[in-house]
Parts: C-alpha cells; structure tokens; sequence
C-alpha cells in the first residue's frame, strides 16, 4: 500500500487513473441510483454490451480506413446511446418479452464488436482492454471527455431531479401530472449510456454492471432518501475505485478486476448489516 | 361549471375481446360514488379512460367538460399501493411533494411554497410530525394517507381513489372513509372497491361495472342487484344492522 502512494506521486499515469476513477464515480452514484431504484440493471447491462460494437467499429475504421477522428470512446458513445434509444422504445411500443429483446442486442452487440476486432490488425490487446478496462491507460485527453460527459450528467440530475424521482417512483402518476414521462425515460437511459461509456474506460464492459448497481444498492440499504442515496453512492464508488486502484498496484493486478472484487466483497458484506 | 365526469354511449375492447359496452356515466359536483364490480369487470379500464390513460374505441368522455388529457388535471389520484415500490427510498414529504409537478417550476428543485402546500396536506391527514419518516417505515394506513395527501396538494376538484381499503384493516379502513367524508364537503369522491357491503354506508350512488355500467342510489342495493353483478356467492348486505 505504501509503494501505491509513492509510485501515486511519482507517475502522471496512476495520477490520470485515479481522478479518473473519482470523476466517473459522480455519474456512477447518481445513475446506479436510478438503475437500481428503477430496476433497469438487465436493461444496463444490455447497453453496456453493445458498447464492443461501437468500439470495434471504431478501432476498425481507425485502423483500415483511416479515420483518426473515430476513437474508440467515440465509437462506444454513439453505440451506447442508439443501443439505449432502441431497447427502450422496444421496451415501450412492443409486446415482445424485453428481457429476451435485450438479450439479442446484448449478444449482437458484443459479436459485432468481436468480428471488426478480428479484422482490425494488431487486436488482441485492444479486445482485452475493452472488455476489461485499462484504467492505467487513461490520457489527458481521455480525462477531458471523461470530466465533460460528468458535468453534462451531473447538470442534467440536478435539473431534473424531481422528475428523475417521481418517474423512478410511480410512472403513471407522473404522466397524470402532465410529466413528459416518456421524454424522461429516454433520457435516463441516454444518462445510464453516458455512463456506461465513461465506465468502460475504468473497469471494462463486462464489470460495469458491478459499477452500476453495487454502489447504489449498498447505499440503498442506508440511506432514505435519493439524493442521499446518489452521494453515498458515488462516494462509495470513488472508495472502491481508489482501493481497489492501491491493492492491485504491489502484486501488479489487473486493477479493473480488483475493484469489482472489491465492490462486490463490500456489497456481501453489507448485507450482514440490518436494513435502515 | 362543467360535471366533473360526463361519459355517454361508451365502447372498449382488448382486441376482440369486449370490456365496457355502451356505458353511460354522469357525476355531478360534490358527490360521493364508489365504482363496484367483479375483478375483470372493467373498474379499472374505467378508471383508465377516465385518467386518459385508455382511449375508447367509440363514445365520449369529459372530464371537467374537456377531453381527460387536459381534464385530469383536475383529478387527484390514488393508485393501488400495491403497484408501488415499498423499499423505494422517499420520504412521506417526498411523496406528497409529487403530486406539486405540473404547478411547480419545470426546473430545479421544489419551491418553498410546494414545501409548505405539502406540509399543509400531511397536516390534513394527521400526518405532518412523520414527513421525515421513510415510506417504507409506515404502516399500510399511514401510507395510504401520505398517497391521499399527495393527490389532494394539487388542489383537485375530484379524488379518485383506486381499492384504497385492500390493505387495510376494518379500523383502519373505517378511519379512512371518516376522512374521505369530511373531504367530500369541499370536492367530488369516486372510490373503486370491491366491498359493496362496506362503501354504500358511506356514498350516495353505487356504479356497478361488469362489461355494463350502471348507476344505482345506494337505497336500491339488496341480494338481487348483488346477485346479478357478481353471480352467486356472496354473502348478503345488511345495512339496516350497520345504519342504526
């Protein structure tokens, strides 16, 4: 622990990790919130997976065609959002069962990825490092985007949140309200898909689900209100991020992997504790 | 000032199959009607319409003498709680600040004038020492009156309540229709039960829905009409043991 801190004060990578961790956590609190409290975790977890589509896609077009504009995160962005525009209007407009609706796009989404990978030259790292993060790869560039898509998210919750809260509590009654219910459901999964881009780059594609509902259901178990739930939330996610950022550092494992462990150890352990 | 609810020649139906059939309805100001019926029988699809939650497929509906989109505003409502989240982290003042969207500002928080309305109402209901209290902590009676609370903060001219005794127990219950009787003075009461026996003391029409609509003064409620709205087991109504 103590080589963590002073490699933490020597190299700028473990630095950009680190307040990348912290900023994500922002998002991470607020949107677990509305993941858990509203029960879209399945719904999540099926953006979360179309995201290798977009990615793969960009890195292919980076790599064969030249794009150098179309970066990964890029890629992932406008995956993440059309894969949440369609599941929810599926999940609005069909009779279909949407858990097996999202099942589909989940294994699409994630085979789409895989074949653009395969034909993208030099794959391998690229597709381990999408499923599984690569905190330690974060550039100052990355932290920009990262820290832009946070204040949009975190603006956007403020703003709105009485809305974000009847909506997540009784729909119907909202809309006899004269809330535009539909309008914010879809933006709550836009946010959910903001998120999920801005997880992927920390713990990776197939582990965000962790991120996103963990967090939140421990601080559910304590806390009584949203807003109080969303805090304790995002503090427990930059807690876990950071600690599980230092316990991986000395025996050089992978650091994603390490904080989920870590979250998930910590939400088992809650569950020992009495409800509020 | 229009009738609070004015329903004429109405028709609904899943598909193929046939729910309400030329139903008729009228509401003056300030009554006091339970909607009653079998489970299946259309209540809900009612209630639904009504909301403009449901679009019939002929026939007219006017709430407030306007279509319900714009109507219900009018109308406070008061879901089954059994559709609710019981561990959903939300206070009792929390909730009744729920029914202030539509009248408070689009964006931001609450205003300090919701915060009082909301107190106001939980004072209404007995209620204002638990604002802080999370939902979940109250009993099935004390939630059903922070719902209440939360329909009346908008001000509404018409209370509609979906099968708000379910959860109750017969004290509870019988406290919750003092209330409603004393709201009654200022605003129009529907309330969906499936107790004819226990809501005709307290209303003054019984509409009985089972794919027709009805309209009954509760004076006319015996055996027979119970007979024909629910088939045959059901045990008999005796209000001139419950009235003295």
């Amino acid at each position: 622990m103590a080589a963590f801190f002073q490699a933490l004060l020597q190299h700028s990578f473990l630095q950009h990790a680190l307040l990348a961790g912290l900023l994500v956590s922002i998002s991470c609190g607020i949107v677990g919130t509305y993941v858990v409290t509203r029960r879209i975790t399945y719904l999540a977890g099926g953006i979360a997976h179309c995201v290798l589509g977009g990615m793969g896609f960009a890195r292919y077009m980076q790599v064969v065609h030249e794009w150098t504009f179309f970066t990964p995160m890029l890629g992932a962005l406008l995956a993440a959002l059309l894969a949440a525009f369609i599941i929810g209007w599926v999940n609005m407009k069909a009779k279909e069962r949407i858990d097996t609706v999202i099942s589909a796009f989940w294994g699409m989404g994630m085979a789409i990825g895989i074949l653009f990978i395969a034909k993208t030259p030099g794959y391998g790292e690229d597709l381990m490092s999408y499923l599984f993060g690569n905190i330690l790869l974060v550039s100052q560039r990355d932290l920009l985007a990262i820290a832009g898509l946070d204040l949009f998210i975190a603006a956007t919750a403020l703003l709105f949140h009485k809305q974000f809260v009847a909506v997540c509590f009784d729909e119907e009654f909202a809309r006899l309200r004269g809330i535009n219910t539909q309008f914010f459901y879809f933006l709550m999964l836009a946010l959910t898909a903001l998120t999920v881009v801005l997880m992927v780059s920390i713990v990776g594609i197939v582990m965000v689900i962790v991120m996103l509902t963990l967090p939140a259901a421990i601080a559910g178990r304590f806390c009584l209100r949203m807003g109080s739930m969303m805090a304790l939330a995002a503090g427990l996610c930059a807690l876990f991020t950071f600690g599980g950022l230092a316990l991986s550092y000395a025996p050089d494992l992978p650091a994603g992997a390490s904080i989920i462990v870590l979250t998930g150890v910590s939400y088992l352990l809650s569950l020992l504790f009495k409800k509020r | 000032m229009s009738q609070p609810i004015q329903i004429e020649n109405l028709n609904f139906s899943y598909g193929p199959v046939s729910v309400l059939e030329d139903a008729n309805l009228s509401l003056g100001e300030r009554e006091f009607v339970s909607i009653v019926g079998p489970n299946g029988g259309g209540k809900t699809t009612l209630l639904k319409i009504i909301l403009g939650l449901l679009e019939p497929q002929s026939g007219s509906v006017s709430v407030f003498g306007k279509v319900p989109e714009i109507g219900r505003k009018q109308i406070g409502y008061l879901p089954q709680y059994t559709s609710l989240d019981a561990l959903f982290p939300v206070t009792a003042l929390d909730v009744v600040l729920m029914g202030r969207l539509g009248i408070t500002r689009s964006l931001g928080f609450y205003t300090k004038s919701d915060r009082e309305a909301a107190h106001a109402m939980l004072s209404r209901v007995g209620l204002d020492k638990f604002h802080n209290r999370p939902l979940s902590a109250l009993s099935g009676g004390q939630k059903q009156r922070v719902l209440i609370a939360r329909a009346l903060v908008s001000e509404p001219k018409l209370l509609l309540l979906d099968e708000p005794s379910s959860s109750l127990d017969d004290y509870v219950e019988q406290e919750l229709f003092d209330l409603l009787q004393e709201l009654n003075k200022e605003l129009t009461i529907v309330v969906v039960s499936h107790d004819v026996a226990y809501v005709s003391r307290y209303v003054e029409k019984v509409i009985c829905v089972n794919r027709v609509v009805h309209t009954h003064p509760v004076s006319e409620i015996d055996e027979n009409l119970i007979h024909d709205m629910y088939g045959e087991h059901v045990h008999a109504v005796r209000h001139d043991q419950e009235q003295e």
